[in-house]
């Protein structure tokens, strides 16, 4: 079975683009990653296009903006791991040898589709009796604080870590940073949640194309990079009450993807994780077992998780200051870790990584630990 | 224990002594048939629920949570499932869930939709059953809400339905803020 490889990656940039939309975002990410990989056009065979809340045939649009037709295209939906599952799907088609090059995109035009705090279906339980996303991990933050002894100043800093990592990245929705006393006195949004714990709404796209083994040697230069693992598990429907202070299905999604890649968390250099909220950053990252359960705030606070300290955590700024376009951040996650990887991302440069991990997690079902999960394993 | 009569004429799960669903033996009503009453034509004085698949609201204006009990492994579910996670068992009782709780964790939520006037408590509630149900908290003042307290579910004003009626949902307060019907 052939390995999958990106050879090239795009994406725009990420914040509040009034006079835009979904499809001709996401076609210009698109237009970049081909143009990033050298290849022509006419070498795509299939596409995938993550995408939220865009309506019927998105991906189709972007493929008709940049003059592409013809092509097998999937529009595929898993909330905010909608991008990630695109990416996986284009992995799959490779992997089964059914196509050699293959698109992914993710793309949202959020802000004319959501103001304020994102809220699971309206159809579901939870919702009916006021579940807002920022209130769910609120809770889940509460309880972390009781259960670890976790500061409030702790949990600011994540937030004050990303945000400084966004000011380097000319592509993040934010770019300013931030400090702890900013982030205690923003607007209440979920108590213990403020404004500035939470990803902002963001308009913007990214996009990838993923070769087999034989195009990558023949298309793909020096700036190839492989794509180890691209795992996606759904949450289990729970028979008892589980700690929320924990996640398990990050932790399976991951053990999936580090059995995939022959790795350990160990051997992880950067990641990139789903922190849509700040306390988010801190059960992902236990989650993965890239720190131990309980550890991870002081880690922060020690300046582990920052550019340059050991363990690397959200150096594009993560979805709190890079922005969190639903569907676009899955894939740009992988843009993140292939500049990285490839050692072009400037400013905020991580030193030599060879190994970067992508976490995202998306939507909210009654019942169930979590409803999308994946975990991209990316080695230079 | 007052049996619950059904339509459909066949026995009630949920009060088949077979079942053992020690949780459904309190506090059930002595309202003797509920079908009846349900449709009757004075639906208007009834109380009527916001979620009549997940939350039974009786004409006394009492409520339960209905849940599934997978009769194969005893797990619990909420809300209702067609099958069993624990063992993929399909033979689940309906069940009606106990009323009291013990908070998990909370959060005071100030931003959320139009259809919710911020600010509002919102849990999550541990039920003796093993189920973890999301509610608001209602009751007492936000500053008083700690992890571990113990709850009791209260039926409650919820909104409305799209041609105006009144409906009930269910917040939890603190054991004993509930006052006797």
């Amino acid at each position: 079975m052939t390995k999958v490889h990106v050879i090239g990656v795009g994406m725009t940039r990420f914040g509040k683009h009034p006079d835009r939309n979904a499809a001709d975002l996401g076609a210009q990410a698109l237009l970049e990653a081909i143009s990033d990989a050298g290849i022509d056009p006419r070498l795509i065979e299939a596409a995938y296009c993550g995408h939220v809340f865009q309506g019927m045939v998105t991906g189709q649009r972007i493929l008709a903006q940049v003059g592409l037709a013809g092509l097998p295209l999937s529009n595929v939906e898993n909330a905010c791991s909608s991008g990630a599952t695109a990416i996986r799907e284009a992995s799959l088609a490779i992997r089964a040898g059914e196509h050699d090059v293959v698109a992914a995109v993710g793309t949202e035009h959020l802000t004319t589709r959501f103001a304020g705090a994102l809220t699971p279906d309206p159809g579901d339980p939870e919702a009916a009796v006021g579940a807002t996303m920022p209130a769910v991990y609120a809770m889940r933050a509460r309880r972390y604080m009781a259960e670890t002894g976790m500061t409030r100043e702790q949990l600011a800093r994540v937030a004050v870590k990303n945000r400084k990592n966004a000011a380097a990245n000319p592509l993040a929705h934010f770019r300013k940073e931030i400090t702890v006393a900013e982030v205690l006195a923003s607007r209440p949004i979920a108590d213990p949640l403020n404004l500035l714990d939470c990803s902002p709404v963001t308009d913007g796209a990214a996009a990838a194309i993923l070769v087999s083994d034989r195009v990558a040697k023949r298309l793909g230069g020096g700036r190839t990079v492989r794509l180890a693992a691209s795992t996606l598990l759904t949450g289990s429907v729970e028979t008892e009450p589980t700690s929320m202070t924990f996640e398990p299905l990050t932790r399976k999604t991951a053990e999936a993807a580090y059995e995939r890649a022959g790795i350990g968390p160990d051997e992880v250099d950067f990641a990139e994780v789903h922190d849509c909220f700040s306390i988010a950053e801190v059960l992902r990252v236990e989650g993965l077992g890239l720190f131990p359960q309980g550890e991870y705030p002081g880690a922060v606070e020690r300046g582990e998780a920052d550019i340059g300290g050991r363990l690397p955590i959200n150096s594009s700024g993560g979805l709190i200051g890079k922005g969190h376009p639903l569907g676009g951040t899955g894939v740009a996650q992988v843009v993140e870790l292939v500049r990285q990887l490839r050692g072009e991302a400037g400013d905020r440069q991580i030193p030599h990584p060879r190994i970067g991990l992508a976490h995202c997690r998306g939507g909210k079902a009654v019942g169930i630990e979590g409803a999308a999960c994946t975990v991209q394993i990316l080695v230079r | 224990m007052v049996p619950v009569h059904r339509g459909n004429g066949s026995h009630d799960p949920l009060t088949d002594p077979r079942r053992g669903v020690e949780t459904d033996s309190t506090e059930r009503p002595d309202g003797a048939d509920e079908e009846a009453t349900v449709t009757a034509t004075n639906q208007a004085t009834n109380p009527v629920s916001f979620r009549p698949g997940e939350f039974e609201v009786s004409p006394d204006g009492s409520g339960r949570l209905l849940g599934s009990r997978c009769r194969t492994c005893g797990a619990h579910f909420f809300p209702i499932r067609a099958a069993c996670s624990g063992c993929l068992g399909t033979d689940l009782d309906k069940v009606r869930f106990a009323t009291t709780g013990t908070l998990y964790t909370f959060s005071v939520v100030r931003q959320s939709t139009p259809a919710f006037e911020v600010p509002y408590v919102l849990g999550y509630v541990d039920l003796p059953e093993g189920v973890r149900i999301m509610s608001q908290i209602s009751g007492c003042d936000a500053e008083e809400v700690t992890i571990g307290m113990e709850l009791e579910l209260a039926v409650e004003p919820f909104g409305a339905s799209e041609d105006g009626t009144p409906l009930v949902g269910y917040r939890f307060r603190p054991a004993g803020a509930v006052a006797p019907r």
